[in-house]
């Protein structure tokens, strides 16, 4: 059913003027592409400093707190553009991208990575900063912290996955691949 | 007076030297004739088992490399951005810009050296065409130059002494030349996939 629904609406955006224009375009695609990856880097290498210090192996003489609030705004602006050239190059390849198995565990990571950050948000603020000068930050945000890193490192690897074609539709007759990539003609066909 | 001069603005001038030395070479076209020589390696890299060869026959693990590659380019980004603003006086304006430069070097070092380690076996599956790509060779061009600018001229220069007492531009200097060394060697590593 919400695989129906989803490869309607990406027929529907597939169908969309400014769609084809982007993909068309000879460099526009290409540019989203490469701003996508350098906003991915200012907002994963400043997430990834504030993870290393809360477990010690970068900076363990400044404060733990003051790294996370000063790198809170560089990282934010990287994903707000990240997020904004993402979900364009979604809309300029919206059938292919929706049905591709990494480009929706990417999403389930990525979703698993905001409720990490909200919880590590949580928990720095309710720590109150006692251990801010530790080298290391107590175990409930290292952990914290270990789980952005291996949840961020998967989410970059699922996009890097996304153009390979391993598991396309055509590619596989696998069923349940075919359920998780949401290939609603192929289960069909099967 | 020539002997003080040459003394106070050693790394300036090693500088300018290296930039005369890129002219001369441009000028007398070693470089083509570098590019031309270089042909050889570029096919036994692609022909290589450890290299080319596995990075070609197994597409996951090619794929799972070039992600690594991007997470060293992020840690990289993630080390530029939070010591070179704080030098342009941007962010951690209350914590010594010592501090910072020396704290996040390590981690940069680290990530360089995986970026480069991850980047040659990349390069290697696909060496028969970056051969030909002008943005590749832009690449490696900036990539040597930074990492040269990083080693030899700004982190000594960062280290010699407190940061009160060099010039506030020349920090201001050092930090946006850094940036802009990074920025493009990102955009460019990314501009070879369309090529």
């Amino acid at each position: 059913m919400i695989n129906e629904w989803l490869l309607q609406f990406g027929q529907w955006m597939e169908a969309q003027q400014y769609s084809q224009m982007l993909v068309a375009g000879y460099y526009s695609y290409s540019w989203l592409e490469a701003t996508h990856v350098l906003s991915l880097m200012m907002c994963i290498g400043s997430l990834f400093i504030i993870d290393f210090r809360m477990l010690g192996l970068i900076m363990p003489n400044v404060p733990a707190t003051t790294i996370a609030a000063r790198l809170h705004k560089p990282m934010l602006i990287g994903f707000g553009i990240m997020f904004f050239t993402g979900a364009l190059l979604v809309y300029a390849k919206p059938v292919e991208t929706i049905q591709s198995l990494w480009f929706r565990i990417k999403m389930i990571l990525l979703v698993l990575a905001f409720i990490n950050a909200w919880i590590f948000n949580a928990r720095m603020k309710a720590a109150d900063g006692t251990w801010d000068m530790d080298p290391v930050a107590p175990k409930p945000l290292r952990v914290g912290a270990i789980i952005s890193l291996v949840l961020w490192c998967g989410v970059v690897t699922m996009g890097r996955y996304i153009p390979y074609d391993w598991v396309d539709c055509t590619n596989t007759d696998n069923a349940t691949i075919l359920w998780a990539a949401g290939c609603v003609e192929q289960l069909r066909a099967l | 007076m020539l002997n003080s001069l040459l003394s106070r603005y050693t790394r300036t001038l090693s500088l300018v030297l290296v930039l005369l030395l890129v002219i001369v070479l441009e000028l007398f076209e070693v470089r083509t004739s570098i590019y031309g020589v270089s042909l050889p390696f570029f096919e036994w890299m692609r022909q290589s088992f450890w290299l080319g060869v596995i990075g070609t026959t197994y597409g996951s693990l090619y794929a799972t490399i070039e992600a690594v590659h991007l997470l060293s380019m992020a840690v990289i980004g993630g080390t530029v951005l939070a010591a070179d603003l704080r030098l342009l006086g941007i962010i951690f304006r209350d914590i010594p810009s010592e501090t910072l430069t020396q704290g996040t070097h390590k981690c940069f070092r680290i990530s360089l050296t995986v970026s480069v380690a991850t980047g040659i076996f990349c390069a290697a599956g696909v060496a028969d065409k970056v051969y030909y790509m002008e943005v590749f060779w832009i690449k490696m061009l900036v990539l040597i130059s930074g990492s040269c600018f990083v080693f030899f001229f700004k982190q000594p220069l960062l280290n010699s002494r407190p940061h009160d007492e060099i010039n506030p531009w020349t920090l201001r200097l050092l930090a946006v030349t850094s940036l802009l060394i990074w920025f493009t060697v990102a955009a460019t590593g990314r501009w070879i996939g369309f090529s």
